[in-house]
């Protein structure tokens, strides 16, 4: 009988280090260096930046890029350092971002699970409202609260929470659905758990890979949408330093200074492609399930 | 498939009173629309206020009013415009041609380029070309269209003098004569071409893989065998069959691209609905973006169902479900 225990061992595996799982998850090198220079001008911006972003200089008004080293990337009407304002816009940018993705995730994260738990009646009426929010374009829906509550930082960031939440909402609850008959959590009704406890317990930490795969989806799609907003003129005050304010007021130098709008909109266009980048990434290495879907 | 259709056209005319009644309630919910409108004069003066009131019907229940509001909305008639102090309804049916006008164009763009582009690179797959493709695609997705419009501007219209700039040229109403088409044309080419940048993306991954799917597939195999040209096999046997998905897509996109064209209207100047709507919404003018985001929500809607519709002919799973 001993002679045949060996087979039952399950053969053992060494030890992956570190190092070896980085470099079999293949990482994303390229938008992963962007992001994170990205975040390191939005944390840094006063210490990154070479002139204050509001000071004006009209002396140096309207200088070409790459003419003076004081101006790398040449000034505006009034003379402020365009480089600067980009490296401010960045901060700009994840401030009116990552607050109304965060409550996006929060409420469609809350509607998902207990429509998809709840089932019934709850389930019909929120699906119903989401499908609304989701069967209009996100701007229609931005501009029509924008109106009514008028332009500013907030209320655009009030905008884009409502618009996004439903994507979550819907793709949580698909998956709570698929999971909610599986037999842990049959069992743990049967135990009696209450059902919020199986939602917090069970149900959640199920879902949290679809949620960061599609958060890393919508950055892009939300970057986007904030810098339109900006460019409409709904967001920040003009001057202040927003990539969508910049491409606006390039707008009015389109033959004289052609830099103005250039590169913010340059700038917008590597980031929101470097979230899309690894947000592909995210979804291969998390659940190639989802390969598909997007 | 008659229940099918039932039940969508339900869920659009759901849709439509869910949006009018937020579009609705958000004038309630905001302020009193009587007191926004009193003359400065007589802002003190409860007895003006109480005939404003009654002349607008904003002393009847609010149900009343709402009902009022949707009879008179299926007519376009949303009131005067505070700004051009023109009835709404006149506004429209001036702004709305240009607006369809710019989303035909914006498809037939997304359509002409995406299909041809997505075939090629599944033909030529894994070539410097389809690899050209993708990177035009991604870019296509993550480009802001306000940046690109202007872009263009700048180059097609400042630096080269190609093409006129902004608006819609001497063009109004919905049919040019016959003079005026070369211009209409030549003022549609930059926005229509930045409004279907984000739906080429879409379009040719979607002809790109319908189409490496038909080309693996016995018949067109079977057409090489048989000593066809590669030009027949291609166009004739394999696309045909890869682009009826295509093509629902594109009739999908032309709803969205009927709203999408805000900030395009914007920055080209072009006289539509979507300009229209932001003039409402800088300058506080109720009944304008009220006119505009139903217009707009009406055509969302009606061109979802029909697309819908049309696809439960062609695929029969969609009816079922």
């Amino acid at each position: 009988m001993a002679a045949e225990t060996p087979a039952l061992v399950l053969e053992e595996r060494a030890p992956v280090s570190l190092a070896q799982r980085v470099k079999d998850a293949r990482l994303p090198w390229v938008p992963i260096t962007i992001l994170l220079i990205i975040v390191f001008c939005a944390a840094f911006a006063n210490l990154v930046a070479p002139h204050d972003p509001r000071a004006n200089d009209v002396r140096n008004k309207l200088q070409p890029p790459f003419a003076s080293s004081e101006h790398v990337l040449g000034t505006d009407r009034l003379g402020k350092d365009m480089l600067s304002r980009l490296i401010f816009g960045a901060r700009t940018m994840l401030q009116v971002t990552a607050p109304s993705i965060i409550v996006a995730i929060l409420a469609g994260t809350i509607v998902g699970l207990v429509s998809g738990y709840s089932g019934r009646w709850a389930d019909s009426v929120l699906m119903r409202i989401t499908d609304a929010v989701l069967g209009f374009p996100s701007i229609l829906v931005a501009l029509l609260i924008v109106t009514y509550l008028g332009t500013g930082v907030w209320n655009v960031m009030i905008a884009i929470a409502a618009t996004q939440w439903a994507r979550f909402a819907r793709m949580i609850r698909g998956e709570v659905l698929a999971i909610r008959d599986r037999d842990f959590v049959v069992l743990a009704q049967i135990y009696g758990v209450s059902p919020g406890m199986i939602v917090y317990r069970h149900l959640f930490p199920n879902v949290i890979n679809t949620l960061m795969v599609l958060t890393s989806v919508s950055v892009g799609q939300v970057i986007l949408l904030e810098a339109s907003l900006s460019f409409l003129g709904l967001g920040l005050a003009p001057g202040d330093p927003a990539w969508g304010i910049l491409v606006a007021e390039g707008r009015e130098f389109l033959t004289q200074a052609w830099w103005i709008a250039l590169f913010p909109g340059l700038v917008i266009t590597v980031v929101v492609m470097a979230f899309n980048f690894f947000g592909d990434w995210l979804r291969d290495y998390l659940d190639p399930r989802l390969r598909r879907a997007g | 498939m008659t229940t099918y259709i039932v039940r969508r056209i339900g869920e659009g005319v759901i849709i439509l009173i869910a949006l009018s009644f937020v579009v609705f309630g958000s004038v309630h919910l905001t302020g009193d629309p009587a007191r926004f409108l009193l003359p400065i004069s007589a802002e003190h003066d409860e007895s003006v206020y109480e005939a404003q009131k009654a002349a607008y019907g904003l002393d009847k229940p609010f149900i009343v009013q709402y009902w009022n509001f949707l009879i008179k909305a299926v007519r376009l008639d949303f009131g005067q415009s505070f700004t051009a102090r023109r009835p709404v309804q006149e506004i429209l049916l001036e702004r709305i041609p240009a607006t369809v006008h710019l989303a035909i164009a914006g498809t037939i763009l997304a359509i002409g380029i995406g299909v041809p582009l997505g075939i090629i690179s599944a033909v030529k797959r894994d070539t410097v070309l389809d690899r050209v493709c993708k990177i035009f695609a991604v870019f296509g997705m993550a480009a802001p269209q306000f940046w690109v419009a202007i872009m263009l501007i700048i180059v097609f219209a400042g630096y080269w003098g190609w093409l006129p700039a902004f608006g819609r040229g001497d063009m109004t109403g919905w049919f040019p004569s016959w003079s005026q088409i070369p211009n209409m044309l030549a003022h549609l080419v930059l926005p229509a071409f930045v409004l279907a940048l984000a739906i080429i993306a879409a379009i040719m991954r979607l002809a790109r893989s319908a189409m490496l799917e038909v080309l693996d597939s016995d018949y067109v195999k079977f057409a090489q065998v048989k000593g066809m040209s590669d030009r027949v096999v291609i166009w004739k046997h394999a696309a045909r069959n890869a682009l009826i998905p295509v093509i629902t897509f594109g009739g999908i996109s032309l709803a969205g691209l009927l709203n999408g064209s805000v900030v395009v209207e914007v920055v080209f100047a072009w006289p539509g609905v979507g300009l229209m709507l932001l003039e409402g919404v800088l300058s506080n003018n109720f009944p304008q973006v009220e006119g505009a985001i139903m217009v707009s929500g009406a055509a969302y809607i009606l061109t979802a169902l029909v697309v819908d519709i049309l696809y439960g002919y062609a695929d029969p799973r969609v009816r079922m479900n």
